[in-house]
């Protein structure tokens, strides 16, 4: 009997401690955050350094798992700020407002053993549209045999960035192996010496894979920046309405600090 | 707190318990009808013929991705063949596989293995039936799909079928290794445990007739079992059709029915399964309501083939009672 004393006092306790928390909690406030996968890194490090500047008065919660899902959660109420890595489609749900964020590049990758240093705009389409199926058929290239095309699901929201940026929005040919993540996509680039897929250029300099240039431009910050490289994209916070309270404050804040634009400029590209 | 302090009374013991177990029973009733509730426009829009055959399922998803919050009733149309195809493929492979092997090892442990090893080996074997299939999936990824696409895959089996499909190795030939070796433990746990039940005057029997070890292994406990070995090998398949994460990750993630008429090439292309398709597109739930409902369709049709299983599973078990052997 002293186990059910000892258990109902441990739950009492708990009980307590559970109903305190909010109270402490409710002196700030939570921006809470869900969406893609490409822009996480930005959002965590501005999030950071947002939190440290207002000593703790707010608090984030980000998870990550595609646009998408930032798009669906946002809209259903399910958090204040959905994180998007493509521009607004006519088939998201009406109401949502994007606030651009920050610009990022996506570079076309091939296997760290293949030394191709450019494509065309008409090489990427003959390539990725599954015309060209050999690599022979690409000057320039040093790998050997057939092209394998590895591009992602058709949710994710490079995807949409990639064809609308370098496809002229045709599809992605039908043979191209379809990866849920940027993770899957880059180890399976990583794993096969014949293959090519698109990364955002965070992950792209990450040193796994080659990162190719496009139109004569190599795919690098400093080329992105300056507006050179054209395959250039933005991430966008999004809110159901117009942003409101300490959302508003975050996204105006990344807008107009110079601390911010410090973090942006780091490894993407300001506004 | 002097009502805590008393013994529990029986009945209320059984009050409590009972309630627990029947909230279970809800929790799955429950579920049945949600997914049921949510896959219901997919059958309403193309009956039981989105089980068939007939056009591109990645051109279907694409399209019921394009029309989002309004679809038009042509939005709905799949035909899920290939992923149909794909699962029943890769789990009876894997189940064909698995069979032959954990009879022979769960004859070995209990039967012929000395004490000592027999202890160990019943560890590893449980210890091997519990590792998270994520973890299976990352060996796959890391170290299988680089080793076969690099030095299995032929150059001129990946030339031949350049314009039909890509070998990068991921695909079939690991998705039902990685499927083995991951059912292979559950059966061999449950026919041990069977094996284990069979009374040893049956062998003893068998001795005394002057039968040797090995026939009367085949004839006697093996044969005493044999509702447990499919009781297990039903578990097993039902285990094979939900899996989700490691197929996702090395089978190479595209909308194609292997073909047997390729040859060896056949084992190395990619192939997709229900379970799986549900992760690669699992961005989209919540989202576009046609993926949505065609999502969970996919979801009711693995749910109601694994309730079939289990019962199936609880039926071809009843005969053992006859021999009051426990499966």
């Amino acid at each position: 009997m002293h186990r059910i004393r000892r258990i109902a006092a441990s739950l009492a306790a708990v009980t307590l401690i559970g109903s305190a928390v909010p109270a402490i909690a409710s002196a700030t406030s939570v921006i809470t955050i869900s969406g893609a996968t490409a822009s996480y890194p930005l959002v965590q490090l501005l999030a950071h350094k947002y939190v440290k500047l207002l000593h703790n008065k707010v608090s984030f919660r980000i998870s990550q798992g595609g646009a998408q899902i930032g798009i669906n959660d946002v809209a259903a109420g399910r958090v204040t700020i959905g994180d998007v890595s493509r521009d607004p489609l006519p088939t998201d749900p009406p109401g949502l407002v994007f606030y651009p964020i920050a610009k990022y590049a996506i570079c076309v990758v091939t296997n760290k053993s293949n030394h191709l240093a450019n494509l065309t705009e008409a090489q990427v389409q003959a390539i990725f549209t599954g015309k060209d199926r050999e690599w022979s058929q690409i000057p320039g290239a040093s790998a050997s045999g057939p092209i394998d095309i590895i591009s992602r699901t058709s949710t994710a929201g490079v995807l949409t960035n990639f064809k609308s940026l370098f496809l002229a929005n045709k599809s992605v040919s039908k043979l191209a192996a379809e990866e849920p993540s940027e993770g899957l996509l880059e180890q399976q680039v990583e794993n096969t010496p014949g293959a090519i897929g698109f990364l955002s250029n965070y992950r792209a300099d990450s040193g796994s894979v080659n990162p190719v240039g496009y139109n004569g431009i190599g795919c690098t910050l400093a080329n992105a920046s300056s507006g050179q490289y054209s395959g250039v994209a933005r991430f966008y916070e999004v809110t159901k309405g117009k942003a409101t309270g300490a959302a508003a404050k975050f996204i105006s804040w990344i807008d107009s600090s110079q601390v911010a634009h410090k973090i942006v400029a780091s490894q993407w590209i300001p506004v | 707190m002097q009502r805590l302090r008393k013994p529990w009374s029986d009945h209320r013991a059984e009050l409590l318990l009972g309630a627990v177990s029947l909230s279970t029973g809800l929790v799955v009733l429950f579920m049945i009808a949600f997914v049921a509730a949510r896959a219901w426009p997919t059958f309403a829009h193309n009956g039981l013929g989105w089980l068939g055959p007939g056009g591109s399922l990645k051109v279907q998803v694409e399209n019921m991705l394009a029309t989002s919050t309004k679809p038009p009733a042509s939005a709905y149309h799949v035909r899920a063949w290939p992923i149909v195809y794909g699962t029943l493929l890769i789990t009876a492979l894997a189940v064909l596989l698995a069979l032959p092997l954990a009879v022979l090892s769960a004859v070995f442990i209990v039967e012929l293995a000395p004490t000592a090893l027999r202890r160990t080996m019943i560890r590893v074997v449980r210890l091997l039936a519990s590792v998270p299939s994520v973890i299976w999936g990352l060996l796959g990824i890391l170290v299988l799909v680089p080793f076969v696409g690099n030095h299995l895959v032929t150059a001129s089996e990946r030339t031949s079928l350049q314009n039909t499909v890509q070998l990068t190795g991921a695909g079939l030939a690991i998705a039902v290794v990685l499927l083995t070796l991951m059912i292979t433990p559950i059966m061999v746990a449950l026919t041990c445990d069977a094996l284990a039940t069979v009374p040893p005057a049956w062998r003893e029997g068998a001795a005394a007739l002057g039968v040797n070890r090995v026939r009367a292994i085949r004839a006697v406990t093996l044969r005493a079992v044999r509702p447990a070995i499919v009781a297990a090998t039903v578990l097993a398949t039902a285990r094979a059709l939900g899996e989700a994460i490691m197929i996702s990750m090395v089978s190479g993630s595209v909308f194609f029915s292997p073909r047997p008429g390729d040859g060896v090439a056949f084992l190395f292309e990619p192939v997709r399964t229900l379970a799986s398709t549900i992760v690669d597109f699992r961005e989209g739930l919540g989202g576009a309501p046609a993926l949505n409902s065609t999502l969970y369709a996919f979801a009711l049709l693995l749910l109601f083939s694994v309730f079939v299983l289990s019962l199936a599973g609880y039926l071809v078990k009843l005969p053992l009672r006859k021999y009051q052997v426990r499966g």
